[in-house]
This record gives structure tokens, C-alpha cells and sequence, in this order.
């Protein structure tokens, strides 16, 4: 038992640092109804701007220190509350998940422009000389773990105080109940979610910079941060922040004694990191759909987006530009070869991620954080296939189905709750597979790496470029062919309104389910032909932060047509390709992220601004006669509204 | 003093109010009367700040506040109890009064209500949403009992409530008239709003239809046309 104490301490340590993260979480979402993916990444970079006043400005520790927390966190509330909230307006859920992804990648990716991608050591901020603890023999504690346990306790302790028993904490709950009876009242509610995204700001900043003399400044590490608290705030139901604090410190104190009780076992080296993740799962498998209400103004919100969708989703199969896509895709060897015919396969190959990605984004809105899991799987169980000697095309396809039962894994817990916890389950999880998963005899086994061997038919470049552009084609027309589809009907109508299509019987979960399902299949496809193309992966290929990337280049690409699917792939993977110079790599997630801010609402993204010929639409515009009986049809249709505000 | 003057407002595309003209003059009720979509309480809505006005004019006491948000109108005087019950539900009830209450002192407002409403004494530590509807309701009222706005828009105030309830919450609006306040009363009970108001406002499809003082409107073929003859018997 005693050797456990010393474990208990450094985990009371860690815990403290989560639970000051997940407090900062769960009060932005409590006041705002945003939940904020980017909490760890705002955190991140006020250590990067602690470190740079210190480093760069040769700054004393305490006013580096203070600006960061009281200047830089503060100032990023505001900014995000007033500019890129307000900017949204009534938004969805999906959006605001959408943008506070993009937040998560251009901070990150802004944090390796300025400093590169190293960590960099901090000296200590506070005395590391040991004390005993009183009563217990052969225990010590830092003065630092002291005092950063202190600080978290005083903290909730503040917190608490501050709701219970002053005027503006119990202006802040009145909003969290009811924002608009709030302003009848005569107090803006606004200025209330300021105050409380500038104190969010600060805790995510708190918790950083207090762990950063152990962590290491390190821009994927600190920004993480963010998904460890959430298997706290998942504890607090995103409601209470005392009960959110208490399990950030049980689950600090538990991955420290885990790490003590897996000891030097490599296979479960993955399990301590991962506690939070199992956390969550545990609580969204047993949680009740009531137990996560959504706070007003989310749901408010959701009913007004609803009104304004009208374009989102394309209605009919768009055949003239599949057949352009097709052409193009066939003629490419012709004007290309090399590595850039290389360059071509994978671009295809993206167009078929995106694809299926666009299939949950652009038409149910639904967020999947983990698609590059699914990539990844469906490459390392095509190299497990191939090595028990199935032929290889019946082997791709298999390597793909085994993605499905993945992907259900996280679905139906998650999905029966609501949107957010899909992208709470899958940002989770895809963490979780890398940890725990990639590791085992599954994946990537022990030797990280899984080589899939190209078949002898497709061994030149370009029989293999011919196969993905099959293999991909197909794919997209299964997407498009769905979207036209009466499920693809009603999934669109579930994204708008969920109740009116229970009210028909539907069941939604199941819908939503399948459609995660056929996107796991797809991208595990997808993962299999890019497998073959580079021949042999590792965990690191299809990195789970990539994921979060293919979400922000869709979203701002356009999620919910084919045309969005080919520019993402052409911005990701044709113009690093093209502009040779790592200067576009470095920058490519910070532009990504802030496009994925800005075109959040737009339901088909840069694709919204750019009109691809609707070849019917030109037809009524040439045709007077059409135009007008197809006006007609739709006022008779909606009894006499206005087309467009009906849908 | 409330004053609107062609005022147009609606939902995004959708326009409800197509040019309403309504005068609340000083100390005086209002009933507002009209079908289900006739726009009563987009129109209250509209005037309180809730309902983005498109175009036209709200003054209120001479000053135009239709472009100020709701929490300003709220501060100048203007109060909406909108329809449902118009509490902070995870609140207590002591709570609900001290953010009624705003900076005016909170045992002055708990003693007024207490003295409008004497149920509510046993409940000041209660959570507010765990009343009865009638209590809730009375809750409600209580809001405008301790705050001294001179305009006050009350929306269907007695839907689903007792008539033992929907008695006491009409005293409670007596009061408020014999303070001196202007009111606007939209209910579904038009006989006993009739019995309070000094004008009647009868909206059809956003519009004002008939405007009038109650024994007149009564008198009035086309009050019955609006209202149904057998509302009011």
C-alpha cells in the first residue's frame, strides 16, 4: 500500500491541473452553450506568450506570468465571446463545434509557426524542495504540488463562492436558466458570457502554465489537455463544476496509480494516458438521455439554424459533375507521372475521405473527430488480410467492412445522447485507439508498423492510380447516390429538425448510426488504397490530429457537396505539392483552422460563395415556362410562403 | 407612456406585424385581443426587444427605444412577462426576487411579495420551478409588484391556471393599475380584461383591426366577428 502514496501525490498534482482545465470547460458551456474544443489550445498559447514575454522580452517570471493570465487569457475571452460567436450568430451545435475545432488548429498551428514545433523546458516557477506530510511516513511533496493542489482547491472553492453568493454569480446562473427572461430583467446576458468566456480563458491558461515546468512547453501536449478534461466534465454532466473538479482529481490520482500498476508492461503503456477517454465512455454508455440537457441557448440557437438552412445538401445526384470528375480523373496520367502522379493517387484518394466525411458533416451534421482512425484501420486490417494470403481486392473490401463494428463502437452510446457527444466520443476515442490500440497485434503490433504490399496487377503507378480512381469513384457515388436517397431525405431533416421526424416514426438514432457506419466503410476504404500506395504505415501516418484537420479543411472547403470533397483534397494534399516550399505545410493549418472559423456557417463552405452550374436551375432560367411552373409548384406546395423561408 | 407608431416585425423573412399603430397612454390598460396568429405576442415581443422591429417607430415617454436591446428597454421602464412562466426555474424563489430586484434593495422586494402573495413566504428557499404552476405564476406577477416599470406588457397570464389562481393574479394586476401603471394585457379570459381595460386593440394577421373602448367594441358587429360571439358571454 505505502508504495502507492507517491503516486497518489503526483496524481493529486496532475488532477489538479485537469480539474482547473475542466472548470474553465464547463463554465464557458454552461453560460454560452459552446462547447469549446479549442479550451486547451487558448491555454497553449498563453504559455507560448508566458514564454516568449520571458525568453524573447527577457521578462521576470511573476509579470510574464501575470500578463499571460491576466492581460492575454482575459483578452482571447472577449475576442472569441464578441468576435468569432458573434460572427457565427445563430448557429447549430455542429458549428460551434466546427469552429471551436478550427480555434484548436490555427492556435496550435500559429503556436509552431511562431516557436517550431520543439518542446522546450521551463525552469520551475515555485521552490521544488520536499517536506514531509504530516502523519504519513516516507511521503513527500514538492512545495509546487503543494501549491498547485492549492491553487485548484482554492480555486473550486472561489468558484463555488463566487455562484452561491454574489450578485453577478447569480446573474451568471440566471442566464444559464433563461437568457432571454435574463435581459427582460434589465441585465444583459451578453456582457454575463463575456465575463464568464474571459474566466474560462483564464483557467484554460491557469492550468497550462502551471503545468508546463513538468509537461514541457509543448504545443500537441498542452492543446490536449482540452480532452483530458473532458472525462471530468463528462462526470459533471457540463453542469457542475464542483462534481467536474472532483473527478479531474480522482482521474488525475488514477492514471498515476495506473501508470505505477501497468509498470514497464509495453502493451498497456497507452492505459494511464487514456483514463479520461474510458471515463467518458463509461458515463455516455450509462447516461441517460435526460442526463445532458443542452443549455437554452443552444437549443434556441439550433431552432434558428434551422430556418436559415435552406441550401445545405445537394438534392439530386450531381451527374454532370461526376462525369467531369470522372474525365478528369482518367486523362491525369496523361499530363502526369513521377511522384506527382503519386501526388494525383493520393488527392483521389483524399476526395473519397472527404467524401465520406462530408457524408456526416454536410448532410446529418454530425461531427467525426476519429476519421483518421478509420483511415488508419482500414490500412493496417488490409495488411493483416494480406498477410493471411487473401487476394487483394476482396481483402480491401474486408479490411473496410471490419472498420464498421469501430465505428459503432463509438456511434450508438454517443449518438443517442446528441451531436456534441459524438464529438466528444469520437475526439476521445480517436486518442484512445492511438494509445491503446495502435499498439497491439490488432494494428500496428509491437514493431509499429504495417507494411501492405502492393498486388502484382497494380504494381506499376499507373495500374495502381487507375484502381484508386475506380475504387474512389465508386465511393463517391455511393455518397452522392445515398444523399439522394430517402435516408440522405431523412437525415437532412433530422439536422434541421429532430422531433418533427420522431413525430413521423423515424427512428433517428438508427438513421444516424447507419450513415456513421457507411462513413467508416468509406474512409477504412480510402485508408486501405493509401496503404497500398506508400506500402507500409505507421501509428504516426494517420496521426488522431490529423482528424481534427480533415474536419477544418472540409468544413472550409464545403462539407455538403462533391465539389467541397475535391477542393478540400486539392487544398490539402495538390497545393503543398505544387508550392514546394515548407513555408505552405507550416501555414497550411493555421489558414485551415481560420477558414474553418469564418466559413463554419455557411452550410457548403467556400463552396457556398463558388456557384457550380446547376445544370436544372440553368434549364429554368433558359426555359420562362419551367422557371414559372416550378414557382408555381412550390408556392402551391407551402401554401402560399415564400419558397425559400418554408424549407 | 408606450407609443407604436407602423411598426413592422417578424421572424427572419417572415414579416408577423405589417404596420401596427397602438397608444398606451399613461396609467391606463390596454387589451390586447385577436386570434391564435394574430401576432399578440409578436407584437408584445416586438416591444420589449425580443423581436427585431424592421421598421417603424416604439417611444417610449417621447424617447424612440425600438433599436435598443431588451435589458435597456427593461431599464428604462418597459416590462414583458411573457407568456408561460416567466421564472428563473433553477433559481430559488428568493433568488428569483433579488434578480427582480436588480439594485433595489432585496428585503424590500421580499416583503412586497410576501405582502401580494402570502403562499410565496414558506417558498423563499424553494427552487422556483418546484412550485405549483399557480405559485409560479404568481412568481411571475411578483415582478412587476417590485419593480417600478411604468409600462408593463403581460402576456396570457392565466393560461392553465385554477380560477381561484387566475382571481388572485388579477388582483395583483388591479394593483398595478391603481398604482398608475400602463398596461397591455393580452388574455384569453375577454370578459375579465374587458372588465380592466380602458382600451381594446383587436389585431387580425398582424394588422389592427378595431380599435376601441370596451362597452363600444361590445356594442360593435365587427368585435363579434373577431372575437367569436360566444367569447364574451
Amino acid at each position: 500500500m505505502r508504495q502507492y502514496l507517491p503516486f497518489v501525490v503526483i496524481g493529486l498534482f496532475t488532477g489538479a491541473v485537469y480539474a482547473l482545465a475542466a472548470a474553465g470547460l464547463v463554465l464557458t458551456y454552461k453560460t454560452s452553450g459552446v462547447f469549446n474544443f479549442g479550451h486547451g489550445a487558448i491555454g497553449m498559447f498563453a504559455a507560448y506568450v508566458f514564454y516568449h514575454l520571458k525568453t524573447a522580452w527577457a521578462w521576470g517570471t511573476v509579470p510574464a506570468i501575470a500578463v499571460a493570465l491576466f492581460v492575454f487569457a482575459p483578452f482571447m475571452g472577449v475576442l472569441l465571446d464578441r468576435v468569432l460567436f458573434r460572427w457565427l450568430g445563430s448557429a447549430g451545435l455542429a458549428t460551434y463545434v466546427v469552429a471551436s475545432l478550427g480555434l484548436l488548429v490555427f492556435l496550435q498551428g500559429l503556436a509552431v509557426v511562431w516557436k517550431g514545433g520543439n518542446t522546450y523546458r521551463i525552469n520551475p516557477f515555485f521552490p521544488t524542495n520536499t517536506f514531509r506530510v504530516p502523519g504519513v511516513s516516507g511521503v513527500y511533496v514538492t512545495v509546487e504540488q503543494a501549491l498547485v493542489v492549492g491553487i485548484a482547491v482554492a480555486a473550486g472553492v472561489a468558484l463555488t463562492a463566487f455562484f452561491r453568493f454574489t450578485s453577478l454569480g447569480l446573474r451568471t446562473r440566471a442566464v444559464v436558466n433563461d437568457r432571454e427572461l435574463t435581459s427582460l430583467v434589465g441585465i444583459s446576458p451578453g456582457l454575463v458570457t463575456t465575463l464568464s468566456w474571459m474566466l474560462g480563458c483564464f483557467f484554460a491558461a491557469l492550468s497550462a502554465i502551471l503545468f508546463v515546468p513538468s509537461l514541457g512547453l509543448d504545443s500537441v501536449l498542452l492543446t490536449l489537455l482540452v480532452l483530458t478534461a473532458l472525462g471530468a466534465a463528462a462526470a459533471g454532466r457540463l453542469t457542475s463544476i464542483p462534481i467536474t473538479m472532483a473527478a479531474a482529481f480522482a482521474i488525475g490520482v488514477g492514471q498515476s496509480l495506473l501508470v505505477k500498476a501497468v509498470g514497464t508492461r509495453s502493451g498497456l503503456s497507452g492505459l494511464p494516458t487514456s483514463l479520461p477517454f474510458i471515463v467518458l465512455f463509461v458515463i455516455l454508455f450509462f447516461a441517460r438521455r435526460t442526463t445532458f440537457a443542452l443549455p437554452s441557448r443552444a437549443q434556441e440557437r439550433v431552432a434558428v439554424v434551422a430556418a436559415r438552412r435552406g441550401a445545405a445538401g445537394v438534392r439530386r445526384m450531381p451527374v454532370a459533375q461526376l462525369a467531369l470528375l470522372a474525365g478528369a480523373a482518367l486523362i491525369v496520367p496523361a499530363v502526369v507521372s513521377g511522384y506527382r502522379l503519386g501526388t494525383a493517387t493520393t488527392a483521389v484518394a483524399m476526395v473519397l475521405v472527404f467524401s465520406s466525411l462530408g457524408l456526416l458533416l454536410g448532410l446529418s451534421r454530425q461531427v467525426s473527430l476519429c476519421h483518421a482512425m478509420f483511415v488508419s484501420f482500414g490500412a493496417t486490417n488490409l495488411s493483416l488480410l494480406l498477410r493471411s494470403h487473401v487476394p487483394y481486392l476482396p481483402a480491401l473490401l474486408l479490411a473496410a467492412l471490419l472498420v464498421v463494428p469501430l465505428g459503432v463502437i463509438v456511434a450508438i452510446p454517443s449518438i443517442r445522447l446528441s451531436g456534441l457527444f459524438l464529438a466528444l466520443a469520437t475526439f476521445g476515442f480517436g486518442k484512445l485507439a492511438q494509445d491503446v490500440l495502435y499498439p497491439t497485434s490488432l494494428a500496428f503490433g509491437a514493431r509499429s508498423l504495417a507494411s501492405v504490399p502492393r498486388p502484382a496487377a497494380f504494381r506499376g503507378p499507373v495500374a495502381f492510380y487507375y484502381l484508386v480512381v475506380a475504387v474512389a469513384f465508386a465511393g463517391v457515388v455511393v455518397v452522392e447516390l445515398l444523399k439522394a436517397s430517402r435516408l440522405g431525405r431523412t437525415l437532412r431533416a433530422l439536422a434541421d429538425s429532430p422531433t418533427a421526424v420522431e413525430s413521423l416514426g423515424v427512428n433517428p438514432v438508427a438513421s444516424r448510426v447507419i450513415v456513421f457506419c457507411v462513413s467508416a466503410f468509406l474512409a477504412g476504404l480510402a485508408g486501405g488504397l493509401m496503404g497500398t500506395l506508400v506500402q507500409s504505415i505507421t501509428p504516426s501516418s494517420f496521426d488522431f490530429f490529423l482528424s481534427l484537420l480533415w474536419v477544418t479543411v472540409l468544413v472550409a472547403a464545403g462539407a455538403s457537396t462533391l465539389g467541397g470533397s475535391v477542393l478540400a483534397a486539392g487544398l490539402l494534399v495538390v497545393v503543398p505539392a505544387v508550392i514546394t516550399s515548407t513555408k505552405v505545410t507550416e501555414w497550411q493549418p493555421v489558414a485551415f483552422g481560420l477558414a474553418a472559423m469564418i466559413f463554419a456557417q455557411l452550410p457548403n463552405g467556400i463552396m457556398t460563395l463558388v456557384r457550380m452550374p446547376d445544370w436544372s436551375a440553368a434549364w429554368q432560367r433558359v426555359s420562362w415556362k419551367a422557371h414559372h411552373q416550378h414557382r408555381a409548384r412550390e408556392r402551391h406546395a407551402v401554401g402560399g410562403v415564400p419558397a425559400g423561408a418554408a424549407r | 407612456m408606450l407609443v407604436l407608431d407602423n411598426v413592422h416585425a417578424g421572424y427572419g423573412r417572415f414579416e408577423v406585424l405589417h404596420g401596427i399603430n397602438l397608444r398606451v397612454p399613461a396609467g391606463r390598460t390596454v387589451a390586447l385581443l385577436g386570434a391564435n396568429g394574430a401576432g399578440k405576442t409578436t407584437l408584445l415581443k416586438a416591444a420589449a426587444g425580443l423581436v427585431p422591429v424592421t421598421s417603424g417607430t416604439i417611444r417610449l415617454d417621447g424617447d424612440p427605444v425600438e433599436r435598443l436591446a431588451a435589458q435597456k428597454r427593461a431599464r428604462r421602464g418597459l416590462m414583458l412577462i411573457p407568456e408561460g412562466r416567466a421564472i428563473f426555474r433553477d433559481l430559488t424563489v428568493r433568488e428569483n426576487l433579488a434578480m427582480y430586484a436588480g439594485n433595489r434593495n432585496v428585503g424590500a422586494a421580499v416583503d412586497r411579495a410576501v405582502a401580494a402573495f402570502p403562499i410565496l413566504k414558506d417558498r423563499l428557499a424553494q427552487r422556483a420551478g418546484s412550485m405549483s404552476g399557480g405559485q409560479q405564476q404568481m412568481l411571475a406577477v411578483t415582478r412587476a409588484l417590485i419593480n417600478d416599470a411604468r409600462v408593463i406588457l403581460a402576456d396570457e397570464l392565466s393560461v392553465g391556471l385554477a380560477p381561484v389562481v387566475v382571481d388572485e393574479i388579477f388582483e395583483a394586476v388591479d394593483v398595478l393599475r391603481r398604482e398608475g401603471r400602463s398596461l397591455v394585457i393580452v388574455e384569453q379570459y375577454v370578459d375579465r380584461v374587458l372588465a380592466v381595460a380602458d382600451y381594446v386593440y383587436v389585431l387580425h394577421k398582424g394588422r389592427v383591426a378595431l380599435v376601441g373602448e370596451p362597452e363600444q367594441c361590445l356594442r360593435d358587429s365587427v368585435f363579434d366577428q373577431y372575437i367569436g360571439a360566444g367569447a364574451h358571454s
